[in-house]
């Protein structure tokens, strides 16, 4: 059967990630490649043509391909943007330059702004405006539209941002303006944000407008590329891009809207938990997914990934201790709500000046890497302190491609830390990971109990290269009462970009009090959304019955400017449906902030809708059920330190793939698989259910 | 760190400041004015039973500053035997611990197995509190005409807020109903902050938790001192002003001294004005603010502060004096006066640790605060915010144009949200060109944002400074160019002075331009690609490139002329 095939291509920093799906069978194919940072597109190409030889498939056997990049992010954050520039309303061509006119770090006298993405000569004001109800103060003066029109064919710009003052209420003015560009340079792509991100607060508008400008020829020219060669190849499949808030859309909708896929590459893995989380039943769960270099955690509710729109991209790792803000360039999309902290496997331990054990956030990177790797890592990481403690198989380390040195990470450990805390390298090794799982809980704490959400009520999802070793005791921690370990948690994300489905988000604002809306208008408007939705899943060949609209709304306290998002069950509007939503941001309201104001008028702000083409979801290889008892999956016994059980104690390992559905160990245990190990603490057991999951829970 | 396991440890350290941060979370999201909910304009802090600080939210250095002062004062005036669970009590007296009356501060106690474990507190500054001018920042001669004075008194009883003392304080307020709504958000954010702890000490135990509580403060004190005492030994002083007071134009004094040596660091404001009937006075919650942030400026501690840092500020603030004042001094301005001393301080320990302080900045709160009956609404508004200004040159890099300095780090308010929420419309934001202070590395540029008034008749008030001298500049670097507040630009143009209360009517504009950053290290030594830049991008004024840094540009070809160059530097 032809098309048979779902293809996912995830680039890392370190590696591409390939992962082939056979519809019929469910069964999953991987294949990793160096990713090529120079020109990514050719690590992909590479990782496409070698999973496909593997197994031995013709290009046209693929159904379709969906592909997570960084690529719009790196070029943001090396400040490679292409030349591009800003037009906005005369008075306010400064706006990047003020930006907020805060600093990033209260104390640091050397602090910066972060750097305008378009140079101040190449920021223009056009006379016109409007006033916050959309009415014309003065009208667009056209002529200096033109006028600066030809200025810029001087300047080899390849994009160009409009932004003027309340163009979310009325598009006009920025629609005549794109144009007249359009008509003078027709070379130049033109952004419009009033397409991008039609909602108020100026500079976060023109933010998000002008990062979709600046990536959009690099976008554009990548994907180009990629999609030239794979049809050359016989491909004839639909090609997708993970968008940041964890939909798809296509290479064409992404060229147009790059700034909706910044944070394609992360979200993957959330999703991926919530495609997981569905297929088992479970609507609530935390993703964990811990790489080299950083730990990411999303949060799932009621099967629905957390979306946030207060975002900034090419802001340096912040840690609230720190407490950085404002040192990226904000942007206005929906993007998967995730916590993302300085910790993975290469984290490095250090002794501070007040005699004080940290880990991270620097790291030994892939290269020279923890002190283990005998690669010239002098300092000791995360990993090395797992290696220490009997955690990891040092013969077996990433399939056994590389083999570890434990006597390096104990003298590492000892001539960095230990020494100077005048304590025994275990106790050391022990205290390095017992500090990176602090830092991690907090950041699982801060997507759960500061989001309003109990962890308590949740699954957690442990994946990513060194997840799995961490999870078990995070959820002793913050007494998560399940743990899941996905099968190949190594590759994991990547399943998410093959369970997600088509979208296009939309947004307009709308102000007015809940009391005095009127239902049609609210009807009318959403109608408009979905039309333009309609449109765009037209283009996607979406056909009628995969189409889904979901309408959501916006609402606060009148006076308050953060807003609550509620999803429209019943789209009629009756007035009783309008009562109920009241009560509805009440009780919403009580369980986010503790309070809630039932005598205050409530503020309707933003109308939001996603249009969705449902995607057949990939079925997963079912495991044969057996009755054998584990012990036959043993691959040998080593030591490993456990604190409960006061130091290292007898372990077996067992080899993953030798489990069967319904398999049950009891901790302590290490599971080996390939791309990661598993830890289970004592007290707890596991059991693998019929696709192949370990589920962690507490022993009676 | 005997009988301390440094991994608990460093667990309980960060979970103190994601109490304060989540405290923050909450107030900002629930909360109505834009000054609060958009600017940031407010703190959150947590306090052990000793009244010694944990730690502080990412907010406000100079509330955070002032609340290490201010907590203790008012646990110990209203009697800490009084408190009860489900408590709050509100207090902004600036003779008891306080700032200005606009930061209204809303202490919680936490207990935990019927005991007291400490305290959280929630500093805002409200747009309004009454007074004789809307957003009550005006110029007047006491403190009484400023606005309600609330002394440590019980808002919140038993988890509920107690109508009686909320309606008194409501009603001498002009917007009552962002007002209340900001309130709203201080408890809730308190009641966030005592759930957090509580959770933490039902995890670790009470008696643990303090052991540990013990050790934070003293790791962060040894990690201090042993900052401190890589300083340089010696006294430097250094003297500045504030431009006017609001009723003279005699400029008010400030004198520091900083004295470094085995014992530490001292400040010693000794010599500074005698108090003024006018809004320029600090209490001393605001100069021990000060003194603190210049202190955790020069020390490089990488970690969150707690009362183990406080221990290392040591000051001197003569009573009855513009650093220190006593009843009936105004306090309005006392931060404009705080702000400035700071840049006092730099100057004076600039011989000592060039690499640690910048050229004059822009040292002024610089407020501007309106009010009047909306016409759309019929109901009366009061506006808030304050202006960035140019940041000193540093020793290897230009001051940023346009930013907070100091204790101050609000956001601006964006024009979208405040047309649609008020009845005003900013007609121009800018940067101010060749308003820097010119140095080898020199000043940021100032800001210009212009408020045009619509159908309605309003109350400005312009409360801030340097309009008369702009930042100074240090090594030989200049100073950045003076503000002004002027009516009407673009008409009968007049400025204002920055210490005044106008009635504008209909179709009536004000137009704020902040001063410049000073410059560091001489102009003439300013790298020339730097200044090509400068004029390419429009900052600095080819004239002016030529003039004063000595470097001529080619504005058809945007090079430098080097030859023209060598021969303007050498003469």
């Amino acid at each position: 059967m032809s098309n048979s095939h779902r293809l996912g291509v995830d680039i890392g920093g370190t590696f591409t990630d390939a992962t082939l799906i056979d519809e019929a069978t469910g069964e999953v194919r991987i294949c990793k490649v160096s990713s090529t940072p120079d020109d990514p597109s050719r690590g992909f190409l590479e990782a496409v043509e070698r999973i496909l030889q593997e197994a031995g498939l013709p290009y046209t056997d693929v159904g379709y391909v969906v592909h997570g990049t960084t690529v719009a992010t790196n070029a943001i954050i090396e400040g490679n943007l292409s030349p591009t520039a800003f037009v906005t309303t005369d008075g306010f061509q400064d706006m990047l330059e003020i930006a907020r006119q805060i600093r990033p770090s209260l104390y640091d006298i050397h602090f910066e702004k972060p750097r305008p993405l378009v140079p101040r000569h190449r920021c223009f004001g056009i006379p016109e405006r409007l006033d916050a109800y959309g009415d014309i103060v003065v009208p667009l003066d056209e002529d200096a539209l033109r006028t600066t029109a030809e200025r810029l064919k001087g300047e080899n710009i390849e994009s160009l941002a409009v932004c003027f003052l309340h163009s979310y209420v009325n598009a006009d003015h920025e629609r005549r303006a794109g144009e007249i560009f359009r008509e003078a340079l027709p070379d130049v792509r033109i952004s419009l944000s009033s397409d991008i991100a039609p909602e108020f607060r100026e500079y976060f508008r023109a933010s998000t407008t002008i990062i979709n400008a600046g990536i959009q020829p690099i976008v554009a020219r990548y994907l180009d590329r990629i999609e030239r060669r794979l049809r050359e190849s016989g491909l004839s499949a639909e090609l997708l891009i993970m968008q940041s808030s964890g939909g798809v859309f296509t290479f064409a909708a992404a060229a147009d809207k790059p700034v909706y896929m910044v944070e394609s590459g992360p979200a993957a893995g959330v999703i991926a938990t919530s495609f997981l989380g569905e297929k088992l039943g479970h609507k609530n769960l935390i993703s964990f997914d811990m790489g080299g270099t950083t730990a990411k955690t999303g949060l799932i509710q009621d099967g629905t990934p957390g979306v946030t729109k207060d975002y900034e991209v090419g802001s340096a790792a912040s840690s609230s201790e720190h407490g950085a803000k404002a040192d990226g360039y904000p942007i206005r999309t929906p993007v998967i709500d995730l916590v993302e902290i300085g910790a993975g496997g290469g984290s490095i331990a250090w002794i501070d000046g007040g005699g004080v054990l940290r880990v991270g956030p620097q790291s030994a990177g892939a290269d020279p890497g923890p002190a283990a790797y005998g690669k010239g890592g002098r300092e000791p990481t995360i990993t090395d302190a797992n290696l220490v403690l009997g955690r990891i198989d040092p013969q077996n380390f990433l399939g056994g491609e590389l083999e570890l040195d434990v006597e390096s990470a104990r003298t590492a450990i000892e001539d960095r830390c230990a020494s100077h805390l005048g304590m025994d390298v275990v106790e050391v090794a022990h205290g390095i990971v017992e500090i990176a799982n602090a830092a991690m809980t907090g950041a699982l704490r801060r997507i759960s109990v500061q989001r309003g959400y109990d962890p308590r009520d949740f699954v957690l999802v442990g994946f990513g290269g060194a997840g799995p070793l961490h999870a078990n005791r995070l959820a002793d921690e913050l007494e998560i009462p399940q743990t899941l370990i996905p099968m190949s948690p190594g590759i994991f994300s990547a399943m998410g970009l093959l369970s997600t489905d088509l979208k296009h988000d939309y947004s307009s604002t709308f102000v007015t009090q809940l009391d005095d809306t009127v239902p049609t208008d609210l009807l009318q408007e959403f109608e408009r959304l979905e039309a333009q939705g309609r449109t765009a899943l037209d283009q996607d060949q979406v056909e009628e019955q995969r189409m889904q609209f979901v309408r959501q709304l916006d609402l606060r306290y009148f006076g308050q400017s953060y807003e609550l998002t509620l999803s429209i069950q019943d789209p009629g509007f009756h007035p009783e449906e309008m009562l109920r939503l009241a009560e509805r941001f009440h009780c919403e309201h009580e369980r986010v902030y503790g309070f809630s104001a039932p005598d205050e008028p409530i503020e309707l702000v933003n109308l939001r809708l996603s249009a969705i083409g449902t995607i057949a979801k990939p079925s997963l290889r079912q495991l044969a059920e057996d009755d054998r008892d584990a012990s036959s999956a043993v691959l040998a016994a080593r030591s490993v330190y456990f604190a409960e059980s006061g130091g290292f104690v007898d372990c077996p390992i067992y080899d993953r793939y030798q489990f069967h559905a319904g398999t049950r160990i009891e901790g302590p245990a290490v599971v080996a698989e390939m791309d990661s190990t598993t830890l289970i603490h004592p007290g707890y057991k596991a059991s693998v259910d019929d696709i192949g999951n370990l589920l962690i829970t507490k022993g009676d | 760190m005997s009988g301390i396991d440094p991994i608990k440890f460093e667990v309980i350290r960060n979970a103190f400041v994601e109490v304060t941060e989540e405290m923050s979370a909450a107030l900002r999201r629930s909360a109505y004015s834009t000054n609060i909910k958009t600017r940031c304009d407010f703190s959150c802090a947590i306090f052990d039973r000793n009244l010694n600080v944990l730690a502080q939210s990412f907010a406000q250095a100079n509330h955070l500053g002032s609340l290490v002062r201010m907590i203790p004062l008012a646990v110990q005036s209203y009697g800490a035997e009084n408190f009860k669970p489900g408590d709050g009590i509100v207090l902004n007296d600036p003779f008891l611990g306080g700032v200005h009356l606009n930061d209204i501060t809303i202490i919680s106690p936490v207990y935990f197995d019927g005991e007291v474990f400490g305290y959280v507190a929630s500093l805002a500054h409200h747009v309004d509190v009454g007074g004789g001018a809307p957003a009550s920042i005006g110029a007047f001669q006491e403190v009484y005409q400023e606005g309600v004075i609330i002394p440590p008194v019980k808002l919140v009883d038993d988890w509920t807020i107690c109508d009686d003392v909320f309606r008194l304080i409501l009603s001498q307020v002009r917007s009552k109903r962002e007002t209340a709504g900001d309130f709203r958000a201080q408890i809730a954010s308190n009641n966030t902050g005592i759930r957090r702890l509580t959770t933490l000490l039902d995890r670790h135990g009470a008696s643990v938790v303090s052991e540990y509580v013990t050790e934070l403060i003293e790791y962060t004190d040894r990690l201090t001192r042993a900052e401190i005492t890589k300083l340089p030994h010696g006294t430097f002083s250094a003297e500045g002003v504030v431009d006017n007071d609001g009723f003279t134009d005699e400029p008010v004094k400030l004198v520091c001294s900083i004295v470094i040596d085995d014992d530490g660091v001292l400040f010693d404001f000794t010599g500074s004005d005698v108090q003024r009937p006018a809004p320029v006075n600090m209490t001393l919650s605001m100069a021990y603010a000060g003194a603190a942030y210049v202190l955790r400026c020069i020390v490089d501690i990488e970690v969150a502060i707690n009362a183990g840092f406080y221990r290392s500020v040591r000051m001197v603030a003569p009573e009855g004096t513009v650093v220190n004042c006593t009843p009936p001094a105004p306090v309005v301005g006392g931060w404009e006066t705080h702000t400035r001393m700071i840049d006092v301080m730099f100057k004076a320990l600039s011989p000592a640790v060039p690499e640690k302080v910048p050229a004059g900045t822009k040292a002024m709160i610089c407020h501007a605060g309106f009010g009047g009956v909306d016409p759309r609404s019929g109901e009366f508004y009061c506006f808030l915010e304050t202006l960035g200004g140019g940041y000193g040159g540093r020793i290897a890099s230009d001051g940023p144009d346009a930013v907070q300095a100091h204790g101050q780090n609000t956001e601006n308010a964006p024009i979208e949200e405040t047309e649609m929420s008020y009845p005003v419309r900013i007609t121009r934001y800018e940067l101010v060109d060749d308003s820097e202070g010119p140095g080898k590395f020199r000043g940021g540029l100032g800001l210009r944002r212009d408020y045009e008034f619509l159908d309605h008749e309003a109350s400005f008030t312009v409360l801030s400074d340097r309009d008369r001298w702009g930042p100074w500049g240090l090594f030989g670097g200049d100073a950045g160019q003076r503000a002004s507040y002027i009516l009407n630009p673009d008409g009968d143009a007049k400025e204002l002075g920055s210490k005044v209360t106008v009635p504008l009517k209909s179709g009536d504009v004000v137009s704020y331009r902040t001063c410049g950053g000073g410059g560091y290290g001489s102009p003439l030594d300013r790298d020339p690609k730097r200044v090509l830049q400068d004029v390419r991008e429009g900052k600095v004024t080819a004239e002016r490139a030529a003039g004063v840094y000595r470097v001529a540009i080619d504005t058809r070809t945007w090079t430098i002329d080097e030859t023209k160059t060598a021969k303007l530097r050498s003469t």
